[in-house]
């Protein structure tokens, strides 16, 4: 790579992302491209694979979202957030790929979802499956990530959507709003019955796993 | 000053944890927390689920192999445009 190039090159990786798509827009070069791809591969592949939970449909949603980018990037409106978009793309691509697959399931509603009884109290229900204290957490890292990612794995598609969203992407309520075209208060009442049905859920998969 | 229960505390983790709530409900949910074990083990492993929740984010998915078949998908695609 000359030097003009490196230069280049090192100054789209310090564009924002409104600024390089912009860019990219105008200027179709290669180079740009190439920092959507590096900056957005991963989040596209996340996304896609908490949505569809197959790997092999989440590199063909990656390549169908980029090819999407590169094709039809102009209708992108820059006064909106690109990242907006760019998940809102994401998301159609894998609804559209279930339903062709026909794997679109039925939504559960956990609205009623709790964990308390009819009295207001948990009961000793959360005590008896205690893992706050597990050294296993410290140890195996790993192993515990893999029982949230599990844990997230059971949860309703339209709850799941939202814990992504929230709590892995750390997107605002407010664009998970505008993503999903659901109100703030629906972002806000899925995440809280998607995180209480997590915490159950790893609580009982830690229990699984000390046996 | 009124009864808190688990509910309460249940129903207000996201305020409680995120400061959003009144300097008295705050109070009264600590009140409880404090002597109740089980709202205890709920709020610690509630936020500790929150950490290694936010800890996915890190997680790598498009490795070498996925790039490779990327960048082989791209550039046939783009140059049959």
């Amino acid at each position: 790579m000359d030097s003009l190039k490196f230069e280049y090159k090192y100054r789209a990786t310090s564009l924002t992302d409104e600024e390089l798509v912009e860019l990219y827009v105008s200027t179709t070069d290669e180079l740009l491209f190439e920092e959507i791809v590096n900056r957005y591969s991963n989040c596209i592949y996340g996304t896609a694979i908490r949505i569809t939970r197959n790997h092999h449909d989440s590199e063909e949603i990656l390549q169908e979202v980029l090819l999407l980018i590169a094709k039809k990037i102009d209708t992108f409106r820059s006064d909106a957030k690109f990242s907006t978009w760019l998940y809102r793309v994401t998301l159609n691509t894998c609804y559209g790929r279930l339903r062709s697959e026909s794997k679109h399931s039925k939504d559960i509603s956990l609205d009623d979802y709790a964990p308390y009884d009819s009295y207001g109290s948990l009961g000793g229900k959360v005590k008896s499956k205690e893992w706050s204290n597990n050294p296993y957490l410290i140890l195996y890292k790993k192993e515990a990530l893999e029982i949230i990612e599990k844990a997230i794995a059971d949860l309703p598609e339209k709850y799941r959507v939202v814990l992504h969203l929230s709590d892995i992407e750390q997107l605002p309520q407010d664009e998970i709003s505008s993503i999903l075209g659901i109100s703030v208060g629906a972002v806000k009442s899925r995440l809280h019955r998607a995180r209480l049905f997590v915490r159950d859920k790893i609580s009982d998969y830690f229990q699984e796993w000390r046996k | 000053m009124t009864t808190v229960m688990c509910k309460d505390v249940v129903e207000k983790i996201i305020g409680y944890i995120e400061a959003g709530l009144d300097h008295q409900t705050v109070e009264e949910l600590e009140n409880h927390i404090n002597s109740c074990p089980e709202c205890k083990e709920f709020v610690l492993t509630y936020k500790m689920m929150l950490d290694l929740t936010g800890k996915l984010r890190e997680k790598k998915f498009v490795t070498p192999e996925i790039r490779n078949r990327l960048k082989v998908c791209l550039k046939s695609s783009l140059m049959r445009k």
